[in-house]
């Protein structure tokens, strides 16, 4: 079905033919024909239709020329603190999103599964402890682990051992913790015991995995088990695109979510249940989830929460990089929406447990 | 999505990211300063990436059929980009050779990916301000106590200055913290936004970020003696320190100033202190 002639295409093009036709993917955007195909009705065999990428184009000159009359709409200032905290959240992330694919295709364009297999010990309970302490070599944010656990299981690696990494990495990695010494000045022991709790988490919830895990309730990215194109660099590429979209994506609807509840939940409940100890560890366990805030800059807004206790701070820092609601919808994106939400119950509920006991040991 | 639909919008973020990190100061408004190496690092590789997928998946997927010369600038694109070794050749050939039907398998990309043109919309578009009034108004003030030994040896003696340009957080902590009075006598200018206050008073108001403009805390400084300038307008406070007379010393008090003239200023490129 060839639905446009080579001549009428602008030049940026669409790709070959036989592809779905444009209505089935561009949603939002009209599907019916549209009749500025000016000049490119003489030289085609049929009428011209608009491809998704014309669509697409059309669509941004549309916004460009209503550009005025939406930002008169925005002009509230409730809307412009939300667009604010939203693009902020985008845009922190971004990076460490970009820094997450980059490696998770490298990982899946390069290096061997045997590498793996090699590394971590058959024994899937020995593996979950080890892949949990090596979340201290990945430098950045949970918005980084998400696609380099994808890539891990992709090649192979025990769920369990890559969930455990999954969830340690954001938490134990040497840029978190030195942020967290400096937010809690001349209190190491705070340090130790995010440390020490972040750890525990992980490895208990890749136990668990092991123990209760169902391999149906998680899809794992499986896009490189076809065939690549037989180039690797080709192969790291499309992956990379791919990753990034997919995860990208998925951040929007985790920064759109935590603006909304970041400028509409009013403070004050919050702070009313600091006073209380069980209600403040779990208030402040909530908070985590709701702000998701950067796991590099969690310390410094849990060092702020003035009235709280230590342990409440602790929950705070441990349930943050492993349960959010942008790390939520990250998960259903990558590893599907059933193991999403079963997966971060538990995790919330062994963090913040755990979180307990290491406070009332060490805090 | 398809695939050249998904490299435009790579393009497109890249650029909105090279945009607000390289050409200006706006990604103040939204993050610290210290990200900036990683944004320009985050959107070159986008651009890279996106402009790598117009010129392979768009352009010339498009001209497959006269394979001959096209494939050559194909091979020859890729080189460039990439900058990789030898053996990438063959690995062209038989992606080119393969490329419609393969092409076809990829071209549909995942659908969630349309959202990313949310923050690019807004980047581009909207541009949207840095955080203000109604972040403050809806945030308290916590002036956190300095550690033991700075409260115990006193503060260090203010510099010389009239007026005396201080940070709200050091004004902040002076004036709540402080046993020995040290910002008695000083005429001391504070920068900051407007937000209003209750009964008549207002604050001149900064917030702080530690990562991004989501964990925004808002330090604020009662002025009284000079009406209340526009909400959100930037000013330029002088003025002598108000003692408070209230309860003692607590991280929810409030410092106050006796202000003697305020100037409206343009809002300063680091919106945050």
């Amino acid at each position: 079905m060839n639905r446009m002639s080579e001549q009428t295409m602008p030049p940026r093009g669409a790709p070959p033919s036989g592809s779905a036709p444009p209505a089935a993917t561009a949603p939002g955007e009209p599907a019916s024909e549209r009749p500025e195909g000016i000049g490119a009705a003489t030289a085609a065999r049929r009428p011209w239709r608009p491809g998704q990428l014309e669509l697409f184009v059309a669509g941004l000159f549309l916004l460009l020329i209503g550009q005025t009359w939406i930002t008169d709409r925005l002009d509230s200032r409730a809307i412009q603190a939300w667009s604010t905290v939203f693009v902020a959240i985008a845009v922190q992330a971004l990076p460490f999103l970009v820094l997450g694919t980059v490696i998770s295709a490298a990982i899946t364009a390069f290096v061997p599964p045997s590498v793996f297999t090699k590394v971590l010990p058959r024994n899937q309970a020995l593996a979950v402890p080890i892949a949990g302490a090596a979340g201290a070599v990945l430098p950045g944010c949970e918005c980084a682990s998400v696609p380099v656990a994808g890539g891990l299981m992709a090649r192979g690696v025990a769920p369990a051992a890559a969930l455990a990494f999954l969830l340690s990495a954001p938490a134990i990695n040497p840029i978190v913790l030195t942020a967290t010494a400096v937010a809690f000045p001349g209190r190491p022991e705070m340090v130790v015991a995010r440390f020490a709790a972040s750890l525990a988490t992980s490895v208990v919830m890749g136990w668990l995995w092991i123990r209760f895990g169902k391999t149906e309730w998680l899809r794992i990215p499986r896009r490189f088990t076809e065939p690549g194109s037989g180039s690797r660099w080709e192969d790291f590429r499309t992956g990379m695109q791919h990753d990034f979209l997919h995860a990208g994506g998925f951040l929007v609807v985790g920064a759109t979510t935590a603006a909304t509840l970041n400028v509409t939940v009013p403070k004050d409940i919050i702070n009313a249940v600091s006073g209380h100890w069980w209600f403040g560890i779990v208030a402040l366990a909530f908070l985590a989830v709701v702000l998701a805030v950067c796991s590099e800059a969690d310390a410094f807004v849990a060092a702020s929460l003035s009235g709280f206790s230590p342990t409440a701070k602790l929950a705070f820092m441990v349930v943050g990089p492993m349960v959010d609601v942008k790390l939520i919808a990250l998960q259903s994106g990558t590893f599907g929406k059933g193991f999403a939400v079963r997966f971060s119950t538990a995790t919330f509920v062994v963090a913040v447990a755990t979180s307990i006991a290491v406070g009332w040991w060490l805090l | 999505m398809k695939r050249d639909v998904q490299s435009v919008v790579l393009v497109l973020i890249g650029a909105a990211l090279l945009r607000i990190s390289l050409g200006g100061e706006m990604y103040l408004r939204y993050v610290k300063a210290g990200l900036r190496p990683a944004l320009i690092a985050a959107g070159a590789i986008l651009l890279l990436v996106g402009l790598i997928g117009v010129v392979r998946d768009g352009i010339l997927r498009k001209h497959e059929q006269p394979a001959g010369e096209e494939h050559h600038r194909d091979t020859h694109g890729h080189e460039d980009h990439a900058g990789h070794e030898g053996h990438e050749h063959a690995g062209d050939d038989e992606h080119a050779a393969s490329g419609g039907s393969h092409g076809h398998d990829h071209s549909q990309g995942p659908r969630v990916a349309w959202l990313l043109c949310l923050p690019v919309i807004a980047l581009f578009l909207i541009a949207p301000p840095a955080l203000g009034s109604y972040t403050a108004e809806r945030s308290d003030n916590v002036v956190a106590k300095p550690a033991a030994k700075t409260v115990d040896a006193g503060f260090p003696a203010l510099p010389p200055g009239d007026p005396l340009d201080m940070t709200i957080g050091d004004y902040s902590v002076r004036a709540v913290w402080d046993t020995a009075d040290t910002l008695n006598g000083h005429n001391v200018r504070l920068t900051g936004f407007v937000t209003p206050g209750a009964n008549g008073t207002w604050y001149v108001t900064r917030l702080v970020i530690s990562c991004c403009a989501a964990d925004a805390t808002v330090r604020k400084v009662e002025i009284h003696g000079m009406a209340a300038p526009p909400t959100d307008a930037w000013v330029q406070v002088t003025g002598t320190w108000l003692k408070s007379d209230g309860p003692p010393a607590s991280e929810s008090t409030i410092p106050a100033l006796t202000a003697t003239k305020a100037d409206r200023i343009p809002t300063p490129k680091e919106p945050y202190e």
